[in-house]
């Protein structure tokens, strides 16, 4: 077996390392690729991640998007306008309550 | 009467992003098709992307034209579109027959004369481009001796069991061995570089 990757065939020697390198990849791990991709100073669970870059994800579609008619306008107002949901707060002992 | 947005020019979604819709795959196997597209358009000409192997793949699938079979991992069954993606796109370069999805519109073509018509110019860049990408393989695990000696024996064909009777490896330094390969190519896989 040769030590380096030297062909007299080189198409037929790169189809086959490419296709082992693949089943390679097809097996790693969600952790594996979280791993490799913090090494790289990333962060895949982080939306709008830069380990996408190249895969642009769908946006997340509003309402404003589909209608911009009065009602529509007056909808999205609507809910903008909502109440954000109380948060948990803590009491000076550090109780949670709603 | 008020009209509708157009939403044509502002969120049409690309074949990955409509397979991400439709959950035929998770985030993470995005990931993980992107660094086996990245692999697979390695010795591809510049204006084939890893994103147009990935692209087309999703379309195979989506439109119907690949059918997964049954209890075939999709990550793996794209993984094999993606390969045979890369190996028409030489058949077409180097004067092949169009591959079975494509719609042929010259009936009468003669195929005995398909080896005067075969283009050496692209058999050469094939063969360019391939030792170039094998030798840049080779140079991601320079500090490796061992990958190495498992690419150059997967390069020639080689079972696991061979490759490490050969480099007189154990089975678990066969397997740590892989495991830094793939560490190594998924970075190279994740990274932001265009191809």
């Amino acid at each position: 077996m040769r030590a380096k990757l030297i062909s007299a065939a080189p198409e037929q020697t790169l189809d086959r390392v490419l296709d082992a390198l693949a089943e390679v990849l097809i097996d790693a791990s969600d952790e594996e690729i979280i791993a490799a991709a913090q090494e790289l100073g990333m962060n895949p669970m982080m939306k709008g991640s830069a380990a996408f870059i190249g895969l642009r994800m769908p946006a997340m579609a509003e309402l404003a998007d589909f209608f911009a008619t009065h009602q529509g306008s007056e909808a999205v107002l609507e809910l903008q306008s909502t109440p954000k949901l109380r948060r948990w707060k803590r009491t000076e002992i550090g109780e949670r309550k709603h | 009467m008020a009209q509708l947005p157009q939403l044509a020019d502002q969120r049409i979604l690309r074949p990955a992003e409509t397979a991400l819709a439709l959950n035929l795959i998770s985030r993470m196997d995005f990931l993980r098709l992107k660094a086996i597209a990245r692999l697979h358009a390695r010795g591809l000409p510049a204006d084939v992307t890893w994103d147009d192997l990935l692209q087309e793949a999703f379309t195979r699938v989506i439109g119907g034209s690949r059918r997964k079979p049954a209890g075939v991992n999709m990550v793996a069954f794209l993984a094999g579109v993606m390969r045979s993606l890369r190996h028409e796109h030489w058949r077409r370069a180097q004067g092949g027959p169009a591959a079975p999805e494509t719609l042929r519109i010259d009936h009468e073509r003669d195929l005995s004369r398909r080896s005067e018509l075969r283009d050496r110019g692209a058999d050469l860049e094939h063969s360019l481009l391939a030792q170039e990408q094998l030798e840049a393989i080779d140079r991601l695990f320079a500090d490796d001796r061992i990958v190495r000696g498992i690419l150059a024996g997967l390069g020639e064909g080689h079972s696991p069991r061979r490759i490490r009777a050969t480099l007189k490896i154990s089975k678990t330094d066969y397997d740590s061995a892989r495991k830094r390969l793939r560490r190594t190519l998924l970075k190279e896989g994740l990274t932001c570089a265009q191809n």
